[in-house]
C-alpha cells in the first residue's frame, strides 16, 4: 500500500481535480482505485459482476480487473462472509457486497462469532481488513425484508467499525478508508443516496474513520445527521435558516468509531441535540448519541434531545403507508423547532 | 382413466392460463399507472408446477414459497381479489396492504411467502413437524424454491432435519437456471440439484415442465406416499422464466442468458402444451373458450375492486401493534385462581434477599 499512504488521512477530501460523480459511481470509484493501489483488494458479491453491477457500484470493474478479482457468487451469505474472514486473516482485503442489508443477516454469525472478536482474542496479533458493503432499501414497497437498516445492531458489537456516508465525495473517502483499514468494516449505504451527485476528488483519499463533519455552521441547535439523512438534515436547516433558526449539522459519518469529540463541541456551541438516524428508535444509534452526550453535558443541556427516527415498526408496502412512513426534512424541522423552543 | 383425464386437463389449463393471464395483466397495468407499487416477480413461464400442485392440495396443507409465489398462492386456492389487492396496497389485500408481492400471504388459506432466500425450506420444516406433531391429520407441508436456494447453507439443514424426523414435506424446487442474473455454472461446480438432497436421505426426482399432466400424475403419486408417512420428496422441475427477474420489464438486455434459449424456451410453451394436451385429451373447444374468457374477466374484476378498495391507515393498524395476548390456559387459570397471576406474588416484589 506504499503508494496509497502518499495520501495522509484527511477530515476532508485534498483540492485538486474533481469530476462530479453520483453516489454509485462514487462508491464504484473507491473501489476502483483501492484495487489499482492494492493487488489484495479484491470485490464479491451477488451480481458483482454483471451489466448492471449493483445499481452501478461495481459496473465495470470485473473487465478492468479480470474474474480473478471481481466475481459473482452463489447466494450463500455465510459461507461466502466466512470466506472473506479467512482471507483477509491471511492478509487480502476482501469487499463482500450485499444489494439489501437484510440479505447480510444470514452472515450475523460470522461477524458477532469470528470476524468481531478475531484481532482482540489473538492478542493483538491477527488482524481482520475486510469490508461488507450493505445497500439499504427504500420506497416502492420494499417492505419487512427488503428495506431494514441494522446499524445499531452491528454497531454494538466490540470491534466492528460501522461507516454510514451521506454524500458522493464522503462515500469514496470512507469506502477507501474502511477497505484499507486492519479492521473489519460495515459499510452502509443508503439506495436513496445512489442518485446525488456532488464534485468528487480524482485522486484516492482517505477520510479518517472516526472524524465526524461540520456540514453547516449553527448557534442555535445541533442537528447530528447519519447516512441517508443527511441532505433532509441540510434541507431543513435551510428551511429553519429562512426562521432565524441556525441549526448546526454534524454529519457523523461512522456510529463506529463514534466522534463523541465533535458532537460535545457543537452542544457546547448549541446547548441543543437533535439526532436523526434512518433506523429504528428503539435501542437504536439516536439512542446512543443521545444518551453519551447527556452524561458527560446532561445538565448543561437547554433542553430535552430529540430524536428523529423510524417509527418502530416494519416498513409497510402500501404507498400512502409507506409515505408516512419515513421521517422527511419537515419532521427535522419540527424535532429542531421543539428543542430550541425548549419543550 | 379417458374422462379423469379430461377433468385434468382441463383442471390444470385453466389453472396455467389463469396464472398466465394474471401475470400478462398485471404486467400490463404496471406501468404507466404506477398503482402497484411494489417489487414484483412474475412467474410467466413457470406456471407448469404450480398448476400441477394445485390438484394435489387440500386445504390443510401449508405452503412456503419463495417470492414468485402467484402461481402457487392461486394454486393454494386463495382469492385472486386478495392477491391483487394487497399488490395495489389495499386494506382488502390479502395481508392488509402491509407485504405487498414479496411477502405475499393468506393465513386463511395456510399461504406464505417470503423474499429472503431459503427461508421458507426452514419454515416449511416446523410446518410439517407442527403437521406430524398433532398426528390424526394427513396435512403436508410444500415448500417453494428456486435453484438459487440450494446455494444457501439452511437448505441443506432443513432437507437433513425433514429426512431425520421423516417429517411430511414436498420440497418443490423449480429450476429456471438462473438465480436472478447468476447462472447455474457460476453458482456450482456440480449441478446435480436432487443427488444433493438424496444424500440427506431425502427421496428425489427430476422433471421437465413440458408436459403438465405427466407433472401433475407424478406428483399425485409422490403427494400420497408423504401423506402416508413416507417421508419428504425433493422434486426439481426444469422450467424457465420468460419474464425478467422482477419487474415487468424483460431484462434480457443485462445479457445475461443466450438469446436462443430465451426463443427455444418461449417456443415450447408449456401452457400451449398443456392446451394441445387438454384438446387431445378431448377436452371441448367450448370448454377451452370459457376458461379463456373467464381468466381474463377475473383477472380485470379483481383488479377493478383493487382500485375501488381503501388504502390501510396507520391508525387502523394499533390493534395489530400491541402486544397479542396470552395462550388460552392462562386465562383459565387467573379465572380460576386471581391471585396466582395477579397481584400478591411474594417473589414478584422487590425485598432485601
Ligand atoms: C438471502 C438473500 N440473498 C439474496 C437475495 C437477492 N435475490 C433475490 S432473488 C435472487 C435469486 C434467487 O434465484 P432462485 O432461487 O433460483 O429463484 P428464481 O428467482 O429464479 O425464481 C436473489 C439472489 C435474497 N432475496 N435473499
Ligand atoms: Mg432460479
Amino acid at each position: 500500500m506504499s503508494k496509497a499512504s502518499a495520501v495522509e488521512l484527511a477530515s476532508t477530501p485534498r483540492a485538486g481535480r474533481a469530476t462530479r460523480l453520483s453516489f454509485g459511481a462514487a462508491v464504484n470509484a473507491a473501489q476502483r482505485q483501492a484495487m489499482e493501489l492494492d493487488e489484495n483488494v479484491f470485490v464479491f458479491g451477488i451480481g458483482a459482476d454483471g451489466k448492471a453491477g449493483i445499481f452501478g457500484s461495481t459496473a465495470g470493474l470485473k473487465e478492468r480487473f479480470s474474474a480473478r478479482r471481481v466475481f459473482d457468487t452463489p447466494i450463500s451469505e455465510q459461507s461466502l462472509t466466512a470466506l472473506a474472514a479467512g482471507a483477509a486473516n491471511a492478509g487480502l482485503r476482501p469487499v463482500l457486497v450485499h444489494q439489501r442489508f437484510d440479505f447480510l443477516l444470514y452472515s450475523a454469525d460470522q461477524i458477532a462469532n469470528w470476524i468481531g472478536p478475531w484481532r482482540y482474542i489473538s492478542g493483538g496479533h491477527a488482524t481482520m481488513p475486510l469490508t461488507i458493503r450493505a445497500i439499504v432499501g427504500k420506497g416502492w414497497g420494499q417492505g419487512p425484508q427488503h428495506s431494514k437498516s441494522l446499524h445499531s445492531w452491528f454497531a454494538h458489537l466490540p470491534g466492528m467499525q460501522v461507516v454510514m456516508p451521506g454524500s458522493p465525495a464522503d462515500a469514496k473517502g470512507l469506502l477507501l478508508s474502511s477497505i484499507f483499514s486492519n479492521d473489519p468494516t460495515l459499510f452502509i449505504e443508503g439506495r436513496s443516496l445512489y442518485a446525488m451527485e456532488e464534485e468528487v476528488p480524482d485522486e484516492p483519499y482517505f477520510i479518517r474513520l472516526g472524524r465526524a463533519l461540520v456540514r453547516r455552521p449553527g448557534k442555535d441547535v445541533t442537528l447530528v445527521a447519519i447516512g441517508s439523512l443527511v441532505p433532509g438534515g441540510l434541507e431543513a436547516a435551510e428551511q429553519l435558516a429562512a426562521e432565524r433558526i441556525e441549526v448546526e449539522v454534524v454529519d457523523l459519518r461512522t456510529l463506529v468509531p463514534l466522534d463523541l469529540e465533535t458532537v460535545l463541541a457543537s452542544v457546547g456551541r448549541t446547548g441543543r441535540l437533535v439526532v436523526a438516524d434512518p433506523g429504528w428508535r428503539d435501542f437504536g444509534a439516536a439512542a446512543e448519541v443521545i444518551a453519551s452526550v447527556c452524561e458527560r453535558v446532561g445538565p448543561a443541556l437547554k433542553a430535552a434531545p430529540q430524536r428523529v427516527t423510524w417509527p418502530h415498526r416494519y416498513a409497510p408496502t402500501s404507498a400512502p403507508l409507506e409515505a408516512g412512513y419515513y421521517p422527511t426534512s419537515a419532521d427535522i424541522v419540527r424535532a429542531c423547532k421543539s428543542a430550541v423552543a425548549g419543550i | 382413466m379417458g374422462q379423469t383425464q379430461a377433468a385434468d386437463a382441463l383442471a390444470l389449463y385453466r389453472m396455467m392460463r389463469l396464472i398466465r393471464r394474471t401475470e400478462e395483466i398485471l404486467i400490463a397495468e404496471y406501468h404507466p399507472a404506477n398503482e402497484m407499487r411494489c417489487p414484483m416477480h412474475f412467474c410467466v413461464g413457470q406456471e407448469a408446477a404450480p398448476a400441477a400442485l394445485s390438484l394435489q392440495l387440500r386445504p390443510d396443507d401449508v405452503i412456503m414459497s419463495h417470492y414468485r409465489s402467484h402461481g402457487y398462492y392461486l394454486a393454494k386456492g386463495a382469492p385472486l381479489d386478495a392477491m391483487i389487492a394487497e399488490f395495489y396496497g389495499k386494506a382488502t389485500g390479502s395481508n392488509g396492504g402491509l407485504a405487498g408481492s414479496m411477502e405475499l400471504a393468506h393465513h386463511g388459506f395456510h399461504f406464505y411467502s417470503g423474499a429472503i432466500v431459503g427461508g421458507p425450506l426452514g419454515l416449511a420444516v416446523g410446518s410439517a413437524f407442527a403437521q406430524r406433531y398433532r398426528r390424526g391429520g394427513s396435512g403436508i407441508s410444500v415448500a417453494v424454491f428456486g435453484d438459487g436456494a440450494m446455494d444457501e447453507g439452511v437448505s441443506y439443514e432443513a432437507l437433513n432435519l425433514a429426512a431425520l424426523h421423516r417429517l411430511p414435506i414436498l420440497f418443490l424446487c423449480e429450476n429456471n437456471r438462473y438465480a436472478a442474473h447468476t447462472p447455474a455454472p457460476a453458482r456450482a461446480a456440480s449441478h446435480d440439484l436432487i443427488a444433493r438432497a438424496a444424500a440427506f436421505g431425502v427421496a428425489v426426482r427430476r422433471m421437465p415442465d413440458k408436459n403438465p399432466l405427466e407433472l401433475a400424475a407424478a406428483m399425485n403419486v409422490i403427494v400420497a406416499d408423504i401423506r402416508e408417512g413416507r417421508g419428504p420428496f425433493l422434486l426439481e422441475v426444469e422450467t424457465y422464466r420468460f419474464c425478467g427477474h422482477v419487474g415487468p420489464e424483460s431484462d434480457d438486455h443485462l445479457d445475461y442468458r443466450p438469446v436462443a434459449e430465451v426463443d427455444a424456451a418461449k417456443a415450447s410453451d408449456p401452457l400451449a402444451a398443456m392446451l394441445r394436451l387438454a384438446r387431445a385429451a378431448g377436452v371441448a373447444d367450448a370448454a377451452l373458450e370459457e376458461v379463456d374468457a373467464s381468466c381474463d374477466e377475473q383477472v380485470w374484476s379483481a383488479i377493478r375492486a383493487a382500485k375501488a378498495a381503501p388504502f390501510p391507515r396507520f391508525q387502523d393498524l394499533r390493534g395489530i401493534e400491541a402486544a397479542n395476548g396470552y395462550a388460552p390456559v392462562v386465562r383459565e387459570l387467573i379465572d380460576a385462581a386471581p391471585t396466582r397471576f395477579l397481584g400478591g406474588q411474594a417473589e414478584t416484589r422487590l425485598r432485601p434477599y
